[in-house]
């Protein structure tokens, strides 16, 4: 008797098709084929679920395979891994709050085979890539059968856990997000108990542009994840430090917006006060890092990682 | 896939195969173990978490138990049968004289990230081997002499006169 007799694959048996352009792609997609990137969680999904069992490569597509860090802006393709991106100091340097997302995902091994976009379709609300996204103003560029094409805003993208706004055949081809420039920093920090394994408890990501003085706040964003049906914009709550140097005060009383002004929810992880307590905590390390990664980015234009 | 013909090429340990399409919508891991006969790759939580079944495609690891052979595309697949005999050998004294091996199961993982990692495998380049080796579980041992044996070993590959300790 072979091996896998005796010890079958949890998974159903799966059609797999591997289109080499866009419009195959969208096609397939729209005769309801699921695109995959690295299949980390679509193969878990069928495993448990049965479902889904028709899948579509994204690698054999010339346009999603595209990695570039420019001179504004970094694009990260769809089939991009989040290893590929992990492996570039260029971008470490350029969108810190990203790369940090990125390198929490998973283990090493996982890191080799998942795909950013792959984290962003589905749709976690603690999904470590996304809050870097949303502070790196990533822009989700979407094709549809039929050569439509599209942009999204990311704080559009993701809609409910689970979901986002794709249409009936449409994929993401990629996500450009802005790279941080002179006096501009960002930062991304989660808490888990198992790294390789868990998904985050809160997690926080913050990004600081500081006035010519290298003291003064003129801009800042901030998301949170895993505190709410999506990873939320928090970036109003921390407009109170516009105009004005960061203080341990100023902080606590961002931090404490943010704790009283997001949803969590009680679940096997921990309970929404426990997740209340650790955005607190990690709005304020992440906003200071930020800051900090702001005030020592280069004459360059380059933040440092 | 979309362009179906009756096999496909795949190279493991430096070895051609030829196996039926129907392998490309299967998993890697399977095909190693039950068309390969490579058991040396182990199936733990069959989801990408304990890294029992870590491959290198490329020279890069991947958890076998979620890659689907079609996946795997032109790149080169190494399981632990394909390692340097020399590296094993070491890896499995260095195990036996830390205490690094129990039940074992872990092991063939183990000494697959042990070869990536002393043939200089790193992500951001400047990560912790524990950083690195978080995809691998070992329920016995602790992971002290694990690290220990790993550090040996690159110790060893810094200096292969063997005038180190
Ligand atoms: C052991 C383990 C640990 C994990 N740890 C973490 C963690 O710490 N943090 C975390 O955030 N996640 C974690 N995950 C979840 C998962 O690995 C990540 O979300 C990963 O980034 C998914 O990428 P992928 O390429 O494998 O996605 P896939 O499984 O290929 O796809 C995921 C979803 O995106 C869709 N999709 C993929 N590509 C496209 C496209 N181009 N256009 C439209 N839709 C697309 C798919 O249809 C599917 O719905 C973990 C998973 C495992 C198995
Ligand atoms: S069996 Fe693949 S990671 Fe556990
Ligand atoms: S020796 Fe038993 S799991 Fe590691």
């Amino acid at each position: 008797m072979t091996d896998a007799a005796l010890r079958p694959s949890l998974l159903p048996e799966l059609e797999l098709h591997a289109p080499t352009s866009i419009e195959e792609l969208t096609n397939l997609v729209a005769g309801g084929c699921h695109p995959i990137g690295g299949a980390t969680d679509v193969l878990l999904s069928a495993a448990h679920t049965g479902n889904p069992r028709r899948l579509a490569l994204t690698a054999h597509v010339p346009e999603l395979t595209t990695f570039a860090v420019g001179p504004a802006n970094v694009t990260i393709g769809g089939a991009v891994t989040l290893g590929q991106l992990i492996r570039s100091a260029d971008f470490i340097s350029s969108v810190p709050a990203l790369a940090e997302g990125a390198h929490n995902v998973g283990s090493t091994q996982l890191r080799n085979s998942a795909t950013l976009v792959g984290n962003l379709c589905t749709a976690s609300p603690a999904g470590d890539t996304i809050p870097g996204q949303f502070v790196q103003g990533a822009v989700v560029e979407v094709a549809g059968p039929s050569g439509s094409r599209r942009s999204v805003p990311v704080r559009d993208f993701t809609v409910a856990p689970g979901r986002t706004s794709l249409g009936k055949g449409e994929v993401v081809t990629s996500v450009r997000v802005e790279r941080c420039g002179r006096l501009d920093g960002s930062a991304y920090r989660r808490f888990t108990e198992r790294n390789a394994i868990d998904l985050a408890f809160a997690s926080v990501a913050a990004r600081v542009w500081l006035e010519a003085d290298g003291e003064t706040v003129k801009d800042v964003r901030l998301a949170l994840g895993a505190v709410g049906p999506t990873v939320i914009d928090a970036s109003a709550w921390a407009a109170a430090l516009v105009g004005l140097c960061v203080t341990a005060e100023r902080l606590d009383q961002i931090s404490e917006s943010a704790a009283l002004g997001c949803a969590p929810i009680s679940d096997h992880r921990c309970s929404a006060d426990y997740r209340r307590q650790l955005v607190r905590v990690l709005v304020a390390e992440t906003i200071e890092l930020a800051v900090d990664r702001a005030h020592t980015s280069n004459a360059a234009g380059e933040g440092q990682s | 896939m979309n362009t179906p013909s009756a096999q496909f090429e795949i190279v493991v340990n430096g070895v051609a195969h030829h196996v039926s399409s129907g392998w490309h919508s299967r998993r890697l891991l399977d095909l190693l173990r039950s068309e390969l006969g490579l058991v040396g790759t182990k199936e733990g939580c069959s989801e990408g978490d304990c890294g029992a079944c870590t491959v290198l495609l490329d020279g890069e690891p991947v958890v076998s138990c979620l890659t689907l052979c079609a996946m795997v595309g032109s790149r080169t697949v190494t399981t632990v049968e394909g390692l340097n005999s020399d590296h094993l050998e070491r890896f499995a004294a260095g195990c036996e004289r830390t205490g690094g091996v129990q039940c074992g199961f872990c092991t063939p993982g183990f000494a697959v990230m042990s070869s990536w990692l002393v043939d200089g495998g790193t992500e951001t380049g400047d990560d912790s081997d524990a950083k690195l080796l978080e995809g691998n579980i070992c329920r016995c041992t602790g992971y002290q002499q694990l690290a220990e044996v790993i550090s040996s070993l690159r110790t060893i590959s810094e200096d292969p006169t063997g005038a180190a300790p």
